[in-house]
């Protein structure tokens, strides 16, 4: 293969330096316009802070946020790539009913505003759904070890109903992006694919799951790793049924503080940091599946 | 040589196999690929079906293991009626192998894979004795050291090689040919149609769509001049090539020849 050079032209030069008289410019009104005082020392206090009863290290506001909007986000892309199968499969089904319930699940979700969905899904799932499967009930019941494993997982007992709504929130949300995902990767396949596997006496299950799924994750990759970072970018919408995520422990603190540019520039480098990490280990998978071929 | 063709005229044709009566396919749209099609195929005879693109031979194929539902008439496969009920459906696809003129192999799969796999889901062998299958099957195409090879690493009379093995693989009575070389380059139309006349000369029953009138010529029992759904003219190949009575044969055969 050819190694490209990279050459810079003075168009690039020039959009460099416009690019730059732009920073200067923000951080100059910001300085002088909006006569800002700076407290970007305070900020690693609540990143961490030294706990003088145990003498240690402790996360606090900010990074406790991010462990959340973490869990979330794992739980949450686990959930939706399952929501997300299942109902890409019934997109691609013979059977009319599970094709409709498929394209009313995703067509109802694609086209409301996520922050009514959220409060709908909230105040349904949270008052309705999770008392009725006594999760609560259940969780009390545990060993306190039990509780403590699980509070790792998921959310401390008293939080753990209403992280759960969010979780199914943000999971169904997305899972009707990943369902229309799934069914391109399905509909992709060639029509030869399937008649040869046909031809040779497979059933139409086992010719989805050895011949037309294996070859479908390959080519949805890439969307859905971009979806899986839409997934954590999107918890955030959450902080609005008061789970404490980043965006809401950012937000209390603003509240609390007043460093808004500070908090928020802070917020924005760490949601980088997570997002960021899942664009590099996305990028490397493909390159190994393009690889293997 | 001489000896090999008085063989093969001399082979015994064995009870009917295959029995197609008054069959008749419309697409959407208003096309007839089928129009009252009746025919019927021997064990171990080879029938050769050449006509012109659009005159339904690939719909032929498609109708016998039911990757295209027939509007009306009947499709009897060994006995097995090709119906609605999905069992017979199956039970004919798996004495029915199919190669395509795209190849069709499995790109995520080596070649051996590719093989096996309807032996062990469908056929419900152990691995061992699919693998065992597989690699006479990969001798008898001649390439056995290629099991392990992916797909796109083949050139394309090696991935069609590679679906003949893998249509074998289900120990099928009968086997369908759609235009299986139309899609190679010249060079390896010849390792191919070695393939296929072997399988001839063992006695498997082919019905094979081709534009290799010198395939048809030598290892045809039969050959089948389609157009517009119909058989237009049958008979032995010796006949249709040296005395074809139609002057629609005539002229196809004029163009193509």
């Amino acid at each position: 293969m050819k190694q490209r050079k990279t050459q810079i032209k003075p168009l690039d030069i020039i959009v460099l330096l416009l690019l730059i008289g732009a920073g200067v410019y923000v951080f100059y009104r910001i300085k002088i316009g909006l006569n800002y005082k700076w407290h970007w020392s305070a900020m690693p206090q609540y990143l961490f802070r030294y706990d003088e009863e145990s003498g240690k290290w402790v996360a606090n506001f900010l990074i406790l946020g991010l462990f959340t909007t973490l869990r979330l986000s794992i739980w949450g892309t686990i959930l939706a790539t399952f929501f997300g199968t299942v109902m890409g499969l019934c997109r691609v089904s013979p059977s009319l009913f599970l094709r409709l319930v498929s394209r009313g699940y995703v067509e109802f979700i694609r086209n409301s505003p996520p922050l009514v969905l959220i409060f709908l899904f909230y105040f349904f799932i949270g008052d309705q759904i999770i008392p009725a499967l006594g999760v609560d009930a259940f969780i009390r019941a545990r060993s306190e070890s039990t509780q403590a494993i699980l509070s790792f997982l998921f959310a401390p007992p008293e939080l753990f109903s209403s992280f759960f709504s969010a979780l199914l929130t943000v999971s169904l949300f997305e899972g009707a992006y990943i369902t229309e995902i799934v069914r391109a990767g399905i509909q992709s396949i060639e029509k030869g694919q399937w008649e040869a596997s046909r031809a040779l006496g497979l059933s139409r299950w086992q010719q989805m799951r050895y011949v037309i799924l294996p070859q479908a994750v390959q080519r949805i990759l890439p969307p859905l790793a971009g979806q899986f970072i839409s997934l954590i970018k999107d918890s955030s919408i959450v902080s609005v049924i008061s789970i404490q995520e980043l965006t809401f422990q950012a937000t209390e603190l603003m509240a609390a503080t007043y460093y808004t540019i500070e908090i928020w520039t802070m917020v924005a480098g760490l949601y980088l940091i997570l997002t960021l990490s899942c664009s590099l280990l996305a990028e490397r998978l493909e390159i190994r599946m393009a690889r293997s071929r | 040589m001489i000896d090999s063709d008085i063989g093969e005229q001399e082979k015994s044709l064995g009870d009917c196999i295959i029995r197609i009566s008054e069959v008749n396919k419309t697409f959407p749209g208003g096309i007839r690929a089928l129009d009252n099609f009746s025919c019927k195929v021997k064990e171990r005879e080879v029938v050769v079906v050449i006509g012109p693109s659009g005159s339904g031979k690939s719909t032929l194929l498609r109708c016998l293991n039911g990757l295209e539902k027939i509007d009306s008439g009947s499709v009897v496969i060994d006995n097995i009626p090709l119906d609605l009920n999905p069992n017979h459906r199956l039970k004919i696809r798996q004495e029915v192998g199919m190669v395509f003129q795209s190849f069709n192999l499995f790109p995520h799969m080596t070649v051996s894979e590719n093989i096996n796999l309807a032996q062990r889901l469908v056929r419900k062998k152990t691995k061992k004795e699919a693998m065992q299958t597989t690699m006479s099957l990969l001798e008898k195409v001649g390439m056995p050291e290629k099991a392990a090879s992916y797909p796109s690493h083949l050139s394309g009379g090696q991935q069609q090689r590679v679906a003949i093995a893998r249509a074998l693989a289900m120990m099928p009575k009968v086997m369908l040919f759609d235009e299986a070389t139309s899609a190679l380059d010249p060079e390896m139309i010849g390792e191919v149609l070695g393939v296929m006349k072997n399988l001839a000369r063992e006695g498997m029953t082919m019905i094979v769509v081709t534009h290799e009138m010198g395939f048809a010529r030598e290892v045809g029992d039969r050959v089948i001049f389609m157009e517009e759904g119909k058989i237009i003219e049958g008979g032995s190949a010796e006949h249709f090539f040296t005395n074809p009575r139609f002057d629609r044969t005539k002229s196809f055969l004029s163009k193509i020849l």
